[in-house]
């Protein structure tokens, strides 16, 4: 009888990865590519280097998940989390920003051509000035408006305290407002 | 105005567009990782055992605990003969080297 992966925890998968099993690890990576590969295109915004960044991050799990301990009451996906956005920052020092896409498909296919084009252009202004936020400030806002992340969650990632997470997202937004007046 | 502004940057924050992820990641991953090895950081007392077994030998523990024994009884049984042999040896050695010393 196969064994019900879906029903087991993050917690109990890790143990069973930790001693070598394909099938423990197989659904782990289903189960949370996506959520990581969101945050790293967020960072990266380039495709190839987010896919990339997960693919590093869940080949260093399996060949090493003892670095995952058990005992130390942290949230796989938290401490995961930690994992993606250090090789994020580690693959922005290595190469060079990339240059975002140009050709981004429109968002809403009832927009009249005018409005999809102001919405890219707005995008594309919001990505750079985001890339251009001090390191911290970016993490932060790049984890609490990634989808379920909490603020207090975000704080753990980061090893910052809830006041310190907030203070970090205020100024990041107050910097963001200041530079996209004129699209708000 | 300014709470107006503030929401519309919440809005356009959370309408960040992401490019999907190509079909295949979670497989390529997965198959991937079935080509590589882990890295297993064993205990002394593991390799012990993996060494044990790689020979065939009954369980360590027994295998040490008979051992202790048997060095213990080894060492109350030690007959005089052997101590005063033992400390006639090194006699001898301390002779041999006295020699040396001057040169």
């Amino acid at each position: 009888m196969p064994e019900p992966w879906p029903e087991k925890e993050d917690r109990e998968l890790l143990a069973l990865v930790q001693e070598g099993s394909h099938p423990a690890f197989a659904e782990l990576v289903q189960r949370h590519t996506g959520r990581y590969y969101r945050l790293a295109f967020r960072y990266l915004q380039n495709r190839e280097a987010a896919e990339d960044v997960v693919q590093d991050a869940f080949l260093k799990l399996w060949e090493d998940p003892q670095k995952w301990q058990a005992e130390k009451n942290t949230k796989f996906t938290t401490w995961f989390y930690r994992v993606v956005v250090n090789l994020c920052l580690d693959w922005r020092k290595r190469k060079r920003p990339v240059e975002l896409n140009e050709d981004m498909p429109l968002i809403d296919e009832r927009e009249t051509a005018d409005q999809a084009m102001l919405r890219w252009e707005e995008q594309k202004v919001l990505e750079q000035e985001i890339a251009a936020l001090p390191e911290r400030q970016r993490t932060a806002l790049n984890l609490c408006f990634d989808e379920g992340v909490s603020n207090q969650e975000a704080a753990d990632i980061m090893g910052v305290n809830l006041k310190a997470l907030q203070s970090l997202l205020m100024r990041a937004k107050t910097t963001l407002k200041e530079r996209m007046k004129s699209y708000l | 105005m300014s709470q107006n502004e503030d929401e519309k940057l919440e809005a356009i924050l959370r309408q960040r567009r992401v490019e999907p992820a190509s079909q295949d990641l979670a497989t390529r991953i997965i198959l991937k990782a079935q080509g590589l090895p882990q890295i297993r950081n064993i205990s002394l007392w593991q390799s012990v055992r993996q060494l044990f077994a790689e020979f065939h030998l009954p369980a360590p523990g027994y295998v040490l605990a008979s051992a202790l024994i048997l060095g213990m009884i080894v060492g109350f049984t030690a007959t005089p003969e052997n101590t005063n042999e033992t400390n006639a040896q090194i006699a001898a050695q301390s002779f041999l080297s006295a020699d040396e010393g001057p040169l």
